[in-house]
């Protein structure tokens, strides 16, 4: 039945391929816009990266250590209130020993696994959604958007940065990237590299009741973004 | 005057009177139209940028079915289950099926433009399953039976004090959650997060898929895409079979423009990408070194609905559109009479097009007559779709089926059979002049007589000269060039 | 689209096609738009059968009448291959962009359309593209506002060249309207299909004609001038227009 459907609907866009009026359509798939070849200097990106996501009412902090880093991450708990956290893997944060020294200065970490089954899955879900603060590391960052990448994986979870309402993110000055062109065309293969590959610029916002912006609708309202050598 | 034709010159009268939502329009509209000049300013190569886009998406368009196919094996070679549905009913009749073959008595919905073109959400009902609008304006939306009025601003038509009343009769919402706006956001994000928790299925559209990897690109600004896709056992994604581009490259292209186009942002706040199910390691279990997270299935239903039709003819090039909103908030017309106006999911200069296009001429030809034709849309559509052009088309098209008004399939070969015979067209000015006089008082007219009198509401209308250029100027007798 | 001919030698005769609005309402514009060619040292030939360049028939679909009256024009505009300077922004369009689409499979006015298109130029254009006038010191006189519009702006891309001839002739005195691209609500027939949102237009421009504090509206267009004119009329208002083939006329210089 299915394949049937198909079927016709594939005929009929070859079908009317025959008839399309497509101006400027090309045969050959080639593009011709690069992203620019002159990359600023690192330090430029990092400013720019840091005032523009400032702008979204992010945070962004420097560490040169993992100490220096549970330091902030300690001291943004503390600012909310928060008791545990859902964190990537320690191997995947990309600042070795995090993770113990948070729990040595009492930060307790909240593990999970999605059940398949639907009713467990809520159950879950449900408890996971009461933690305070979501830990992950960053595949890249973004200067013109103030984003971050975020690839999801085995010890990757996506929830660490959606449900709890704090994201505190850790990543590399050095995958520092001008704009998400510039990512691609470098590692093309990015997409496919897990189930979830998501660009989060900035806490969540709306401004759908008369145009008035307020952040945390969904996704975090607090976004701090820790850079580590 | 056809009933559609009626309808739609009601609800514009009905808009225009409304003096809340015409401030709300220019506001909103202003500040995206704003945003969107500001953010392409500050892009050195934006208008490169723009050529590649509308290159990429003729491309792909012309190549459609080439695409399509390749996204298809892409997808399900990672584990997506594709679906194709050549109606509106074929898809509302898929995702209900999936819905009761899994139980499915609670959905979540992230704001989707082509699941409302195919009514999903009553289909869904219908079926017993209670689906939950998780956009915020979409969930206002859905809590007052409304419709969206703007592609990107969906509430713009309604105050505070509406969604306040709403949150407390519909909700049981009490006077602390909705004594501001951030209460009422805080309100509603504590109420719809029990409902993403407890949702089996998570439903959303589609901003562009990609080709190569069997790629879903969703961008939303609050998350509610994120939760809907992630959290509940089944992700249903429904896409319009022209959401596509090639590459990760190709979506990078486009995304670099949607958010500056649609608000002025470099990126919307989520840029979701999803490429298959949650992918579970080897073995079973959770030591088995998959996926912690994420849907289980994933189902993605094509729909067709009137695309491959609307591919085939003069059209067409309405397929490039990305679904920005860009020229909804350069359209003086939409900025008077905003989204209800038009009738139909899709508003503004897009809609004027797609709507006739999607639905056919007969009902809809009248929408495709709201335009000046002065070419706003077209100076700030990110893929350059020339909107005015495909007005055009769609009037031949409508002229040459007898949808325009008698008075003027009958004025205009006459007005073409006079402007071809110089003699008579002079004589004939020459007497309308002459008539004029009875009714001019000092070189204006207050009322015009027949179909013109709509003029007359808010102009004067100035009286013609009792010489014509060309007559004044032969009597001056500096003439070349044939007389007539 | 936006770029003017190519034009390498300065013409010496140019046709002049005044539009029918012109022809029939605003004559004066017409006799200004012959006075500024021959202060150039332009002879001015004004073919005595033209008519309507049919923008109003294209613009509702009805191709075929329009397609008749672009024969005509293509006729009467032929005789010689002088440039034509057309004091409308819209009716230069219809010629330039929309003439060689119309007549496309037509197999005698297909070529005659393009070559027409190649060498028919708004006003504002010709004096500033091909002519070259240059900037002189600005005369003394009203405040003018200057509404931009549309078919000249975007479909000949005339964001320069008007706003640099009232600049050469009215120096400071010259500024854009606030929302000065923005539609006017004419649109030709849309004025009385759209009425009320016409209306609406027309009320959002005098609304920025007010907060501008000028004295008189300027533009390529009298189709927009009527409609912004009869709006300013029917307030009462003390505003008036002028197109700017009139206030180039008016000023020594140009």
């Amino acid at each position: 039945m299915t394949a049937s459907a198909r079927d016709r609907i594939m005929a009929s866009v070859r079908d009317g391929l025959l008839r399309a009026v497509l101006p400027d359509a090309t045969a050959d798939r080639a593009g011709r816009w690069e992203p620019p070849a002159q990359v600023p200097p690192r330090e430029v990106l990092v400013d720019q990266f840091s005032r523009t996501l400032a702008a979204l009412t992010g945070h962004v902090h420097r560490a040169a250590t993992a100490t220096e880093a549970a330091d902030i991450v300690i001291g943004v708990a503390a600012a909310h209130g928060a008791a545990s956290c859902l964190s990537w893997g320690d191997e995947h944060l990309g600042c070795p020993g995090l993770l113990s020294l948070l729990a040595a200065r009492g930060l307790a970490r909240v593990t999970y696994e999605m059940s398949g089954d639907s009713v467990e899955r809520g159950r879950t879900a449900h408890d996971v959604g009461r933690v305070d603060l979501g830990l992950t590391g960053a595949h890249a960052a973004l200067a013109d958007s103030g984003a971050i990448v975020l690839v999801c994986g085995p010890g990757r979870g996506r929830l660490a940065s959606l449900l709890p309402p704090i994201h505190v993110a850790i990543v590399s000055e050095r995958r520092m990237w001008p704009a998400l062109p510039a990512l691609v065309q470098a590692e093309p293969g990015l997409l496919d590299a897990g189930s979830n590959v998501v660009v989060v610029a900035g806490p969540s916002r709306t401004a759908d009741i008369e145009m008035t912006l307020t952040h945390g609708v969904h996704g975090p309202k607090h976004v701090h973004v820790i850079l580590v050598p | 005057m056809h009933d559609a034709a009626l309808a739609f010159h009601r609800r514009i009268d009905a808009a225009l009177a409304d003096g809340a939502l015409r401030r709300a329009l220019a506001l909103t509209t202003g500040r995206l139209a704003r945003g969107r000049t500001d953010a392409f300013a500050a892009m050195p190569d934006a208008e490169a940028c723009r050529t590649e886009a509308r290159r990429i998406r003729a491309h792909t368009i012309a190549h459609l079915d080439r695409y399509l196919d390749e996204f298809t094996r892409a997808a399900e070679a990672r584990g997506g289950r594709i679906h194709w549905a050549e109606t509106a009913a074929d898809a509302t009749r898929i995702v209900t099926d999936i819905a009761r073959r899994h139980g499915i008595t609670l959905a979540v919905k992230s704001k989707s433009m082509v699941t409302e073109e195919i009514e999903l959400n009553a289909a869904l009902e219908q079926a017993g399953v209670r689906v939950v609008e998780t956009d915020l304006g979409e969930f206002v939306v859905q809590l007052a039976a409304d419709r969206p009025s703007h592609i990107i601003a969906p509430i713009v038509h309604l105050s505070r004090g509406d969604v306040a009343r709403l949150f407390q009769e519909k909700l049981g919402a009490g006077q602390d959650d909705v004594a501001d706006i951030p209460a009422m956001t805080a309100f509603a994000r504590r109420t719809l997060r029990s409902e993403f928790l407890d949702a089996g299925m998570g439903i959303s559209g589609v901003n562009l898929a990609v080709a190569e990897t069997g790629s879903l690109c969703i961008v939303t600004n609050e998350g509610n895409g994120r939760l809907t896709t992630s959290l509940p056992r089944l992700h249903v994604a429904i896409l319009g079979l022209e959401r596509i581009v090639p590459t990760a490259a190709d979506l990078a292209v486009v995304l670099t423009l949607l958010a500056r186009s649609a608000t002025g942002q470099a990126l919307s706040v989520y840029t979701n990408v999803i490429t298959g199910p949650r992918r579970r390691g080897p073995g079973a279990g959770p030591e088995a070194g998959g996926e912690p997270d994420g849907p289980e299935e994933l189902h993605i239903v094509i729909v067709d609905n009137g695309r491959s039709r609307l591919l085939g003819g003069e059209l067409a090039e309405i397929l490039y559109c990305v679904r920005c909103g860009a020229c909804l908030n350069a359209c003086p017309v939409y900025r008077h009479i905003g989204g209800h106006a038009y009738g139909s999911v899709y508003p503004g200069p897009v809609g004027s097009v797609v709507t006739p296009g999607l639905m056919g001429l007969d009902d809809w030809s009248e929408v495709a007559q709201a335009s000046s034709l002065c070419g706003a849309c077209r100076d700030v559509c990110p893929v350059r779709i020339d909107l005015p052009h495909l007005l055009l088309k769609l009037r031949e098209q409508a002229a040459r089926r007898k949808l325009a008004p008698l008075w003027l399939r009958l004025a205009m070969p006459l007005y073409s059979a006079v402007a071809t015979r110089p003699a008579l067209y002079r004589r004939l000015g020459s007497i309308a002049a002459w008539l004029a006089r009875a009714v001019e008082r000092d070189g204006w007219i207050r009322q015009l007589p027949g179909p013109f009198a709509a003029w007359s509401a808010s102009r004067d209308f100035p009286a013609p000269a009792a010489q014509s250029f060309v007559q004044q100027h032969e009597a001056r007798g500096v003439v070349t060039g044939a007389a007539s | 689209m936006n770029e003017p001919p190519p034009v390498t030698k300065r013409p010496t005769r140019v046709q002049l096609f005044a539009t029918c609005l012109v022809d029939r309402f605003f004559p004066g514009v017409g006799h200004a738009t012959v006075a500024v060619l021959e202060r150039q040292g332009l002879q001015v030939d004004v073919p005595l059968d033209q008519t309507c360049c049919g923008q109003p028939a294209f613009n509702g679909g009805f191709v075929e009448a329009a397609a008749a009256m672009a024969r005509h024009t293509i006729d009467v505009l032929s005789r010689s291959s002088d440039p034509v300077v057309v004091p409308s922004g819209s009716c230069a369009d219809m010629i330039v962009n929309h003439y060689p689409g119309l007549l496309a499979g037509d197999p005698i006015y297909a070529d005659k359309a393009r070559a027409l298109a190649a060498r028919t130029f708004e006003f504002s254009q010709f004096l500033v593209d091909v002519l070259g006038v240059t900037p002189a010191d600005a005369q003394p006189g009203p405040s003018l506002a200057y509404h931009a519009s549309c078919h000249g702006l975007r479909g000949l891309g005339l964001r320069e060249q008007p706003r640099r001839l009232l600049g050469a002739v009215a120096g400071g005195r010259c500024t854009d309207l606030p929302d000065a691209e923005t539609c006017c609500g004419f649109g030709g027939l849309f004025a009385v299909k759209m009425g009320p949102v016409s209306s609406a237009m027309l009320r959002s421009k005098l609304d920025a004609i007010d907060a501008s504090g000028a004295e008189v509206v300027v533009a390529t267009d009298v189709s927009c001038l009527m409609h912004i004119g009869g709006g300013l009329h029917r307030r009462g208002s003390r505003v008036r227009t002028r197109h700017i083939a009139e206030v180039v006329a008016d000023s020594s210089h140009a």
